[in-house]
C-alpha cells in the first residue's frame, strides 16, 4: 500500500512541474503590462522603472518561474495587483466555498449515478433501463447554470423552500448550509451523474458477462451477493479510473453555477482576475485548482488500486 | 554454412524490454536464449513446444518483427540481423507468413481482393486487371473462387479465412512460410482439410515451412525435421520420425507422454504409472545449468552447473542433455528405456 | 414429450431495440439540427425583428401576438435573437469541433505510431492540460487572446482537442497490436502505408461519435462561457448571453429564461441522441446480460418414449444425473423466431462415474452443460426435457431453489481459468466465500477449509498461495484452483467444460490426473465435455458422442475405441493425427458442420456421409440401451468393417 502511495505520487511530480511552467508561461503571454495596470495612467517613468525592479520584472524569464516557483512552495503566492490583497488568502478564504459545493455535487452525482446504473444495467431494455437512459441523456444536454436558474425559480422563488442567493458556511450553521446548498450542488451535479450512470451501466453490463460471474452463479452463490461484491467491484474500476476527471469537471462548473446563485467563491475571483488581466491571481487559482485535482487523482488512484489488484506494483 | 541451407540461426537471441511505470525499467525478458536451427529448401521443419517456450519469439525474429538481440540470422547469402525489422522489399517477399487467429489476421474492413492484392501492390507494377487475375489464380490454388473476391472477412468459416490468409502468403512466391500456430483454432476436420492444403502447396512450389505448433502429433505428420524447445532452448531437434519415436531429451518423452493416444487401456496403464513414480515440483526458471533441470526425473548434480551442449543421437539430430554423454561414467544413461515405436 | 401448463414461461427478451424507437429517435434529432442550420442561414429572412434593435418603452414583456417570445431588458425581440442565436451556436460547434479534430486528430495519430520520447511529452502534456478545470483553462487562453465569440471557439478547440488526441492515439495503439497488422508488415508494407491504409479506415467510426460529443459539449461550453461574460459579447445575441441577462432579470420575468435554455437544451439533446444511435450502430454493442432463467412452467414428467427411443436404461441405485429428451431453442437472430440447438438429449451418469460428451464447435455440448445448470443466458430457452439430479427435477425448481442446488450439488468448472475467477479478490477469499455461504462457516474455519482444498488440489505452500490474485497464477494452477472452488462442498456432480482446452499438455496431463484422483476420493459423478477425443479416452468412462444438437453414439470408452459405429464417430477418430501415417494427406469429413436452423431433416449427418441411403432422410432415434447409436445402417457397418 507504501508502494502504491508512494508511486503515484511520483506521478505526479512531473504533472505539477509541467502545469507550473505552463501556467507560468501562458500567464507571460498575456498582452498587458503588470506594471500599467498597477499604476494606470499616473505613475512616472521613475516610478514604473522602480516597480519593474520591485517586481523582479527585469530578472530573464527562467529565473523568474523559479522565484516564483519558490514563493509557491512555501505558500506565498504572490499579491494581486489590484486589490494589494495577498492572493493566497484571497483564494484560501473563498476555497472551502467552491469546495463545499464541489464535493456536496460530486457526492450527489456518485449516489445517484452508481444507483441509477446498476439499476438500469440489471434489467437491461426494461422501462428502468430506459428511464435512466433517457434521464442520462437529459442530464448531460442541460446547461448547469440554466439548471441552476430554473431550479431558483421553481423553488426558491415559487417555492420558498430553499434560498435563492447566498451560501452560508457549514460552521456557521449546518441546516442554513444544507438548504443554500442542496439546489447549486443539484444544479451542478447533474451532468456528472448522468456520465457516472452510463459508465457504470455499460461497465456492469460487460461484467455481468464475464465468465467469473456465471462460475459464481454456476456455485450458487446469491445473486445479491454477485452483484453487489463480486460484480460491482469490477464495475466499479474503469468509472473511478475517470472519478478524478469528473471531479475536474465539477470543479469547473462550479465557477459557472457559483454566479447563478451569487456564491461568492473562486468563480468571482477567477472571473474577476480574467476580466483586469491580474496575473498572480490567474496563476495562483491555477495552482490551487490543480493541486486539488492532484489531490483527489491521488485518492482516486489508491482507491484504483484496492479495486484493481493487477494496478498494485507487484 | 551447410550445403544449400535457406535459412540458418546460430545462437539466436530475442530479449523483450518490460513494461515499465514512468519509463523506469522492468526487467527485460529473455525469451530466446541461443537457438541453432537450419532450414533447407523445400523442405518444413516443425518447432514445438509449450507456452513460454520462445517458439513464436522465434517466429517473430525471423519475420523481422522483432529485433534479435544477439546471434546470426541468414537467409540465403542475406544477413537478416543486420537489418533489423526493416528487411527490404526484396527480402520481405521471399519470407511470408500465417498466423494463428484466422478472425483477426484479416482486416475486418478490407474485401478479400484488397486482402489477396495487398501484397503485390506494395511489391509489384501491375495494373489492377493484372492484379486481379492473380487474384483469381490464388482463390484457385486454395479451393475457393472468384465469386469470393468481393466478400469480407466475417462473411467466412475460420477455415475459409485461414485459406484465405494462405492465398495471401502465396501471393509473392515467396521460399520460406512462417506458419505460427495455423490451425489451433480450427475444428479437428477444417484443421485436416488446411494441412493437406498446406502439402499440396509445398509439394507444387518447393516452398519451406517454418512450423510453429503445440500438437506434437500433427507436427510429426508434416514435418521433415522437428525441433523441440523448452524456456528458450531448444533441447532436442532431428528428423520428424526419430524425435517423434525415439525421443533423446527428457522433456521431449514427458511431451510425447502427455499426449494423450487414442487407446483407453494404454491411457489407463500410463497413468498407473504416474503414479508411482514421484513427481518433482515444477518450479521454473533455473539460471546456470539445464533450464529443465528442476523437472526432470533424471537430472544429476552436474546439471545444475553446466549448461548441456548438444550431443549427438542415434537415428539423426542433436539433443542437449547430459544422459547423452556417452563418456561420462553416469550408469544411468545406460538404463534410460526408450519409448517403443 | 412433455406437456406444459397453461402458464407460459415469461417470454424472452429481445436483446436489441425495436428497429422502430432508434430510427424515431434519429427522425427527430435530424430534423432539429435541420430546422437549427435552416434558421441559421436564413435567419435574416425569418426573424421578425433586428436582433439588435432596441425599444426600450416595450421592455421585459411577456409573449405577446407582437413578440411570440417576449421582449428582453432592452425591449429587444427575444424570438428574434433566439434565431440568430441559431447562427451563432452553429458557427461555435464548427469553429470549436473543426480546430479540436484538427489540432487532435494528426497529432494523435503520429505519436501513437511513432510511440517513444515524442509520445511521452505530449502525453505528459497533456496529462498536465487535462488536470486543469476546462474552464480555467478556456478563461486563461481567452485572457491572452481577448474576449469574443471566436477566440473563445479558438480556447475550446484547444481544450477538447486533447480528447480527439487521446482517442485518435488509442485506435492506433489498438490496432497496432491487430494481427493482421502484423501480417501487413510481414508483406512489406511502410509505415505510412500501414497507417493510412490499414489504421485509419478503423479510426472512423469512434472518431464520429466523438464529433458529435464534441458538438454538444462547446456548445454547453460557449454558452458558459457567454453566460459570465467572456465569450460572445453584448449586444451580440447568443443563447449564453441571452441567459445572462436573463439570469439578471429573474424576478421581473422569469420566462426570459425559457426559450434559450429550451434552445440549448433541444440541440444538445439532438446532438448527443444521434451520437448515441451512431455508437450503437457503429461500435461493438453490449449484448444483454444474461437473465437469470425464470423457473420453468410446472410440466408433466416425460412418459417413456413413445416414439421408440429407448435410449436410455432404466434408473440405477447410484445414478447422479438422469437428462431425457432435452430441447434447447435459441431466439434466431432477426429475432423472428427460436431455433432448436439441442435436440432429444438424454444422458445418465452414475456415482464415480465419468461421461464424456464429445464433439466440435457447434455440437452443442457446452450448451448441454450451461442447460442443466440452468445459465444458458439470454435469448436461450429449455423448452422440453428432463434433469433429474439425485432424483430431484431441476427444471421444476424456482430460482432461489435453484440456487441452492448450484455449488452443493452440482458444481462447473470452466475452460478458461484465467477468466472464471474474479480478478478483484484473492484465490484463497475466493474459495472460503462459497464455503462461508454455502456451508455457514464462520470466517476462520472457511479460509482453513480453502487452504486445505488449495493443498489437496496439489499447490505447494498453500497458504501463501491463498493469498495470491488470479493474475499472479499460471494457467494449470488458476485451473487447480478452479476445481478446488468447485469441489468445495463436496456435490455429487461436477461438470467440466473443456478444462484443458487452454493449458498446455504436460499440464493437461496433470491436471487430467488430478481429476481422476479427485474422483476416487470425492466420488462425485462427472460431466466432462470436450472436442478433443484423445482426453476424452484418457479420463472417460462412458462417451457420447455429440454432432448438430443431438447425441449419435454412446459407448463405454473401450468399445469406442475399438469398434466405433457411427460414420461421424468414425471419420472424427480417423481424422486425428494420432491415427494416420506420415505424409499421406490426412483423412477428412467433407463439408461443413450445418448450423442451427439449418439443419437437414433426417439424420444431420447425411450430407457428409459416405453411406448414405434414401431411408437417411427420415427422423432417426437413438438405438440401442448400454451403447446406443443414432444411425440405420449401423450394424451392417460394423459388419462390412470387421470383415
Amino acid at each position: 500500500m507504501l508502494r502504491l502511495v508512494t508511486q503515484r505520487l511520483l506521478a505526479l511530480v512531473p504533472l505539477l512541474f509541467i502545469v507550473s511552467v505552463l501556467t507560468f508561461s501562458f500567464t507571460s503571454l498575456l498582452p498587458s503590462d503588470p506594471v500599467d495596470l498597477i499604476l494606470g495612467d499616473v505613475g512616472t517613468n521613475e516610478q514604473y522603472e522602480m516597480l519593474r525592479e520591485r517586481l523582479g520584472l527585469n530578472e530573464p524569464v527562467v529565473t523568474r518561474y523559479f522565484i516564483w516557483l519558490g514563493k509557491a512552495l512555501q505558500g506565498d503566492l504572490g499579491t494581486s495587483f489590484f486589490n494589494s490583497v495577498s492572493v493566497m488568502e484571497a483564494v484560501m478564504q473563498r476555497l472551502p466555498v467552491t469546495l463545499s459545493l464541489t464535493a456536496a455535487a460530486a457526492l450527489i452525482a456518485l449516489v445517484v449515478g452508481i444507483a441509477a446504473g446498476i439499476a438500469a444495467a440489471l434489467r437491461p431494455r426494461s422501462w428502468v433501463d430506459r428511464f435512466a437512459t433517457l434521464g442520462a441523456t437529459f442530464g448531460q444536454a442541460i446547461p448547469n447554470f440554466w439548471f441552476g436558474l430554473i431550479l431558483v425559480a421553481i423553488f426558491a422563488v415559487n417555492l420558498r423552500w430553499f434560498p435563492a442567493t447566498g451560501f452560508t458556511p457549514i460552521t456557521q450553521s449546518p441546516w442554513e448550509w444544507l438548504r443554500s446548498i442542496i439546489l447549486p450542488s443539484i444544479a451542478l451535479g447533474t451532468a456528472s451523474s448522468a456520465a457516472i450512470a452510463r459508465q457504470v451501466r455499460s461497465a456492469m453490463v460487460g461484467v455481468l458477462q464475464q465468465d467469473y460471474i456465471r462460475a459464481a452463479r454456476a456455485q450458487g452463490l446469491s445473486t445479491r451477493r454477485i452483484i453487489f461484491r463480486h460484480a460491482l467491484t469490477n464495475a466499479l474500476v474503469p468509472v473511478v479510473a475517470v472519478l478524478s476527471f469528473q471531479i475536474t469537471v465539477l470543479l469547473g462548473g462550479a465557477l459557472v453555477v457559483e454566479q447563478v446563485f451569487a456564491i461568492n467563491g473562486l468563480g468571482t475571483l477567477a472571473i474577476g482576475a480574467v476580466r483586469q488581466q491580474d496575473i498572480p491571481m490567474i496563476q495562483g487559482l491555477v495552482l490551487v485548482m490543480v493541486a486539488l485535482v492532484v489531490v483527489v487523482q491521488l485518492l482516486t488512484d489508491i482507491i484504483y488500486g484496492l479495486l484493481n489488484p493487477k494496478a498494485r506494483p507487484s | 554454412m551447410s550445403d544449400e541451407a535457406l535459412l540458418e540461426l546460430r545462437d539466436l537471441q530475442v530479449i523483450y524490454r518490460g513494461r515499465s511505470l514512468l519509463g523506469i525499467g522492468a526487467k527485460p525478458f529473455h525469451a530466446v536464449k541461443g537457438a541453432n536451427l537450419t532450414i533447407r529448401a523445400g523442405e518444413t521443419l516443425g518447432l514445438v513446444g509449450e507456452s513460454g517456450s520462445g517458439k513464436s519469439s522465434i517466429a517473430n525474429a525471423v519475420l523481422g518483427l522483432v529485433p534479435a538481440a544477439g546471434g546470426s540470422m541468414r537467409f540465403g547469402d542475406v544477413d537478416l540481423v543486420a537489418m533489423g525489422t526493416r528487411y527490404p522489399p526484396a527480402v520481405r517477399a521471399q519470407i511470408q507468413a500465417v498466423f494463428q487467429d484466422p478472425y483477426s489476421s484479416l482486416n475486418p474492413s478490407m474485401t478479400v481482393e484488397d486482402i489477396l492484392t495487398e501484397p503485390l501492390r506494395v511489391h509489384k507494377n501491375m495494373t489492377k486487371a493484372e492484379r486481379r487475375a492473380r487474384a483469381i489464380e490464388l482463390l484457385k490454388l486454395v479451393s475457393l473462387s472468384e465469386e469470393h473476391l468481393g466478400r469480407h472477412p466475417h462473411q467466412f468459416s475460420g477455415g475459409q479465412r485461414q485459406r484465405i490468409a494462405i492465398a495471401s502468403a502465396l501471393a509473392l512466391q515467396p521460399k520460406l512460410i512462417v506458419l505460427d500456430e495455423p490451425v489451433s483454432a480450427l475444428d479437428v476436420s477444417t484443421q485436416n482439410q488446411i494441412i493437406n492444403l498446406l502439402y499440396e502447396r509445398r509439394d507444387a512450389l518447393g516452398i519451406a515451412y517454418l512450423l510453429i505448433a503445440h500438437d506434437l502429433a500433427l507436427v510429426h505428420h508434416i514435418s521433415d525435421r522437428i525441433a523441440v524447445m523448452y524456456l528458450g532452448h531448444i533441447v532436442e531437434q532431428g528428423p520428424a520420425d526419430r524425435v517423434y519415436s525415439q525421443p533423446a531429451h527428457p522433456y521431449t518423452r514427458a511431451l510425447l507422454d502427455a499426449v494423450p493416444l487414442l487407446d483407453p487401456a494404454e491411457q489407463r496403464a500410463r497413468r498407473a504409472k504416474r503414479r508411482t513414480a514421484a513427481l518433482p515440483e515444477a518450479s521454473r526458471v533455473a539460471e546456470a545449468g539445464c533450464p529443465y533441470r528442476n523437472r526432470c526425473p533424471f537430472a544429476m548434480p552436474r546439471c545444475a552447473t553446466e549448461m548441456p551442449p548438444p550431443y549427438p543421437v542415434a537415428g539423426g539430430g542433436v539433443a542437449s542433455c547430459f544422459l547423452l554423454d556417452v563418456e561420462g561414467a553416469s550408469a544411468r544413461a545406460a538404463e534410460t528405456e526408450l519409448v517403443e515405436p | 414429450m412433455s406437456t406444459q401448463s397453461a402458464s407460459q414461461p415469461q417470454t424472452l427478451r429481445r436483446p436489441r431495440w425495436r428497429p422502430g424507437a432508434s430510427h424515431v429517435v434519429v427522425a427527430i434529432a435530424v430534423f432539429v439540427l435541420t430546422l437549427l442550420a435552416v434558421l441559421a442561414i436564413f435567419a435574416d429572412w425569418i426573424a421578425p425583428y433586428d436582433p439588435l434593435h432596441q425599444d426600450l418603452i416595450h421592455a421585459l414583456q411577456w409573449p405577446s401576438a407582437a413578440h411570440w417570445l417576449g421582449t428582453d431588458d432592452l425591449g429587444r425581440d427575444v424570438l428574434s435573437r433566439l434565431i440568430y442565436g441559431c447562427r451563432i451556436a452553429v458557427i461555435a460547434a464548427a469553429e470549436g469541433t473543426s480546430i479540436a479534430v484538427l489540432l487532435g486528430v494528426p497529432l494523435g495519430l503520429f505519436i501513437g505510431y511513432r510511440g517513444g520520447w515524442w509520445d511521452w511529452v505530449v502525453m505528459r502534456l497533456v496529462e498536465a492540460i487535462v488536470s486543469i478545470p476546462g474552464i480555467m483553462v478556456a478563461i486563461v487562453i481567452i485572457a491572452i487572446l481577448g474576449a469574443g465569440l471566436h477566440r473563445a471557439m479558438i480556447a475550446l478547440g484547444i481544450l477538447f482537442s486533447t480528447s480527439f488526441l487521446r482517442l485518435a492515439r488509442g485506435v492506433v495503439l489498438a490496432e497496432r497490436e491487430e494481427v493482421y497488422v502484423r501480417s501487413a508488415r510481414v508483406l512489406g508494407a511502410s509505415d505510412r502505408r500501414i497507417l493510412l491504409r490499414h489504421i485509419f479506415p478503423n479510426i472512423a467510426p469512434p472518431l464520429i461519435v466523438q464529433v458529435t460529443l464534441t458538438v454538444g459539449a462547446v456548445l454547453l461550453a460557449e454558452a458558459g462561457l457567454s453566460f459570465i461574460g467572456l465569450g460572445v459579447q453584448p449586444p451580440q445575441a447568443s443563447w449564453g448571453t441571452m441567459l445572462s441577462t436573463a439570469s439578471d432579470f429573474m424576478d421581473l420575468n422569469w420566462f426570459l429564461a425559457i426559450p434559450p435554455g429550451i434552445a440549448i437544451l433541444v440541440t444538445v439533446l439532438s446532438v448527443n441522441l444521434l451520437g448515441d444511435v451512431l455508437r450503437d450502430s457503429v461500435g461493438r454493442g453490449i449484448a444483454a446480460t444474461a437473465e437469470p432463467e425464470t423457473p420453468a412452467a410446472r410440466y408433466e414428467a416425460a412418459a417413456p418414449a413413445a416414439s421408440g427411443d429407448a435410449s436410455l436404461p432404466s434408473p440405477r441405485d447410484d445414478e447422479v444425473l438422469r437428462v431425457e429428451g432435452l430441447q434447447v431453442m435459441v431466439a434466431s437472430r432477426d429475432g423472428a423466431g427460436e431455433v432448436p440447438v439441442i435436440t432429444d438429449l438424454s444422458l445418465s451418469i452414475a456415482r464415480g462415474e465419468t461421461l464424456g460428451l464429445v464433439g466440435e464447435s457447434g455440437s452443442g455440448k457446452t450448451l448441454t452443460g450451461l442447460a442443466i445448470l440452468g445459465l444458458t443466458g439470454a435469448g436461450v430457452r429449455t423448452t422440453r426435457g428432463s434433469i433429474r439430479l439425485n432424483g430431484q427435477e431441476l427444471r421444476a425448481l424456482s430460482g432461489s431453489q435453484i440456487e441452492k442446488v448450484r455449488g452443493n450439488e452440482v458444481a462447473m468448472v470452466f475452460q478458461d481459468p484465467t477468466t472464471s475467477l474474479n480478478p478483484a479478490f484473492t484465490v484463497g477469499s475466493q474459495i472460503a466465500e462459497v464455503v462461508r455461504a454455502k456451508q455457514g462457516m464462520s470466517g476462520r474455519q472457511a479460509w482453513e477449509r480453502a487452504v486445505e482444498l488449495i493443498h489437496r488440489v496439489g499447490i505447494p505452500r498453500p497458504a501463501e498461495r491463498a493469498r495470491s490474485y488470479p493474475h499472479e497464477l499460471s494457467g494449470g494452477m488458476a485451473q487447480r484452483i478452479a476445481i478446488a472452488r468447485a469441489l468445495s462442498c463436496n456435490p455429487s456432480l461436477l461438470i467440466a467444460d473443456e478444462p484443458t482446452t487452454a493449458l498446455d499438455v504436460t499440464v493437461q496431463q496433470e491436471i487430467l490426473d488430478l481429476f481422476r484422483d479427485l474422483q476416487d476420493e470425492f466420488g462425485m459423478a462427472m460431466l466432462f465435455v470436450t472436442h478433443d477425443l484423445a482426453v476424452a479416452a484418457d479420463i472417460c468412462d462412458r462417451i457420447s458422442v455429440m454432432y448438430a444438437g443431438e447425441i449419435v453414439e454412446m459407448a463405454e470408452v473401450d468399445a469406442l475405441f475399438s469398434s466405433p459405429r457411427h460414420p461421424y464417430t468414425r471419420g472424427l477418430l480417423s481424422a486425428m493425427p494420432h491415427a494416420s501415417d506420415r505424409n499421406p494427406p490426412l483423412p477428412t469429413i467433407r463439408g461443413n458442420v450445418p448450423r442451427p436452423g439449418s439443419w437437414p431433416a433426417g439424420c444431420r449427418f447425411s450430407d457428409r456421409c459416405d453411406f448414405r441411403i434414401p431411408a437417411c432422410d427420415r427422423r432417426i432415434a437413438l438405438a440401442g440401451i448400454d451403447r446406443s447409436v443414432r444411425c440405420i445402417r449401423a450394424d451392417e457397418l460394423e459388419v462390412e468393417l470387421v470383415s
